[in-house]
């Protein structure tokens, strides 16, 4: 089974839950066609993988009018987490992002409310560590 | 008017989801309001990458206190998909009735509260009064006042005999009728219905927008229940109604609450009168788990409360996102505050249920003078009202 948003494809991996893997340029289109099936944001996890050199981020959503989770799956570079900012789509995002922000260093292009601190205590900030990172030595 | 700034909070690190509100108000009315977070930031993500499938168990539990059994089988219930284990059927109900007592008490706990800010301490205390009964209750299934730490791989830990199981029936009348008589409070007491209604409204369609859940979502008319559209545990086989009001406000919030907690009595006598036979306690515990992910979602009393797991393979895990509901309820709804008066700010936020109770001091401070003047919440609630 899968569902077709926006001419995407997204895969039924388990029951209720859709996901499909984009590229940074196309998250914010991706997005918006998630958006408009009546869903909000549920969270924006990021996981850190060292070994392929990225940080791979999921912006989970749940559709009432489908219901079932629907989850963009975006990879970022590792050493240069840049990607662009859905809280204009979607304003429930903007806190997900602080937060990916702070304690995985992923930079939302057009989100001005980053900062650190937001969550992360301030000796880790001082520091200059993103406590998730996997060397982070936290 | 002189424009003040008033932090509200940051409360007692010892309880969860310490927050700040730093409410700006030209006189009266608040035109703005900055939730700051961090003071007391755990890293129980951190943590459960360090530690044990196993161990995370009573981790996930410690994230809240209110709602411990939500987390633990928002936490078991993910690992156990990618362990490959299957509660049986008995030890499913026996997680859906401890799960839907902490609803009930953590519902009354919110209209306590709400209660008090709004000046009304008698009945603060009659309903924590009421509360113990269902915490009585909850003991009696898992042996646990607080923590009910009764979620473990592939069951529960303590099954349910005969004397326990009618003896929670019996009790059960007593909370009902408690409950019934509260909601007939709330929705008819002249002054509470003029407190809360129109008060902190959000629109059906800013809801979505603004990605709040649970209670708050449902009062603005969405009917969205993750217990509904993606049951878990027993939730499939025991018939309930999820709860939705249009009106939007503070008070929708609460009444949806309140008709939540009755119809979490119906549900919990379902499923004790119908408690299938069979085997509950695992014999043995499995530690480790296949490599994969899981979205595992449970409808918390106050939201949608999610787990992103991811494994590696092995014992432990690589990777635990919790979204707790508090998170996008208390941090996304900063605007509704706005064009409202200093009196409502405690009502807008103890209707989307946060941990209030240690945000007890306030400051104000008058920005032309300078005073600072340090003032309860419950003052602040009564300052200026009518």
């Amino acid at each position: 089974m899968s569902l077709t948003l926006c001419g995407r494809a997204f895969k039924e991996v388990a029951p209720r839950r859709y996901v499909a893997t984009v590229e940074a340029s196309e998250l914010r289109r991706a997005i918006e066609a998630v958006v408009e099936e009546e869903a909000y944001i549920s969270s924006i996890s990021a996981i850190d993988m060292p070994k392929e050199g990225k940080i791979e981020l999921n912006y989970v959503f749940w559709s009432v009018k489908h219901r079932a989770a629907i989850v963009v799956k975006v990879a970022v570079d590792r050493s240069d987490p840049v990607v662009p900012s859905i809280s204009d789509i979607i304003p429930g995002a903007v806190k997900g992002e602080m937060e990916a922000h702070d304690l995985m260093g992923v930079v939302f292009e057009g989100n001005r409310s980053l900062r650190r601190g937001f969550l992360a205590s301030e000796d880790v900030v001082v520091r200059g560590v993103y406590p998730l990172k996997k060397d982070s030595g936290v | 008017m002189a424009l003040v700034e008033i932090p509200i909070g940051p409360q007692h690190p010892a309880l969860h989801e310490p927050v700040m509100l730093k409410v700006r108000a030209d006189g009266e009315d608040v035109i703005g309001v900055e939730v700051n977070t961090g003071y007391n930031h755990r890293g129980v993500e951190k943590l459960l990458e360090k530690n044990s499938w196993v161990r995370g168990m009573y981790i996930a539990g410690r994230v809240c206190g209110i709602c411990n059994a939500v987390h633990t089988q928002t936490y078991v219930q993910g690992v156990e998909n990618l362990m490959g284990v299957e509660p049986p059927p008995r030890a499913n109900y026996i997680r859906t009735i401890v799960m839907e007592l902490e609803r009930i008490h953590s519902h009354m706990l919110i209209s306590a509260v709400m209660a008090e800010v709004i000046g009304f301490t008698t009945l603060f205390m009659l309903i924590m009064r009421d509360r113990e009964k269902a915490m009585y209750l909850k003991e009696l299934v898992t042996g646990n006042r607080v923590h009910a730490d009764i979620h473990v791989f592939g069951g529960v830990k303590r099954d349910l005999d005969e004397v326990r199981r009618s003896r929670v029936l019996d009790e059960l009348r007593r909370v009902e009728e408690r409950l019934k008589y509260y909601r007939r409070v709330f929705e008819t007491d002249y002054t509470i219905v003029r407190r809360l209604s129109e008060v902190g409204r959000i629109k059906k369609s800013d809801a979505l927008k603004l990605s709040v859940v649970g209670p708050t979502l449902r009062g603005s008319g969405v009917r969205s229940d993750v217990r509904f559209e993606d049951p878990y545990a027993a939730y499939p086989e025991i018939p309930f109604s999820v709860i939705y009001r249009d009106e939007g406000d503070s008070w929708a919030r609460m009444m949806v609450r309140l008709d939540e907690a009755l119809e979490s009595v119906n549900m919990i006598r379902y499923a004790l009168e119908r408690l299938p036979q069979g085997p509950a306690v695992p014999k043995a515990i499995p530690r480790t788990a296949r490599p994969g992910e899981v979205f595992s979602r449970v409808e918390a009393p106050r939201g949608e409360l999610f787990y992103h797991i991811v494994s590696a393979g092995g014992t432990n895990p690589y990777r635990v996102k919790i979204r707790t509901p508090s998170f996008l309820n208390v941090l996304n709804t900063e605007s509704t505050y706005l064009g409202h008066r200093l009196a409502d700010v405690p009502v807008i936020l103890a209707s989307y249920d946060p941990c209030i109770s240690c945000m007890e001091r306030v400051l104000v401070v008058d920005e032309r003078s300078g005073r600072r003047v340090y003032m309860s919440l419950k003052e602040l609630a009564q300052v200026g009202f009518g």
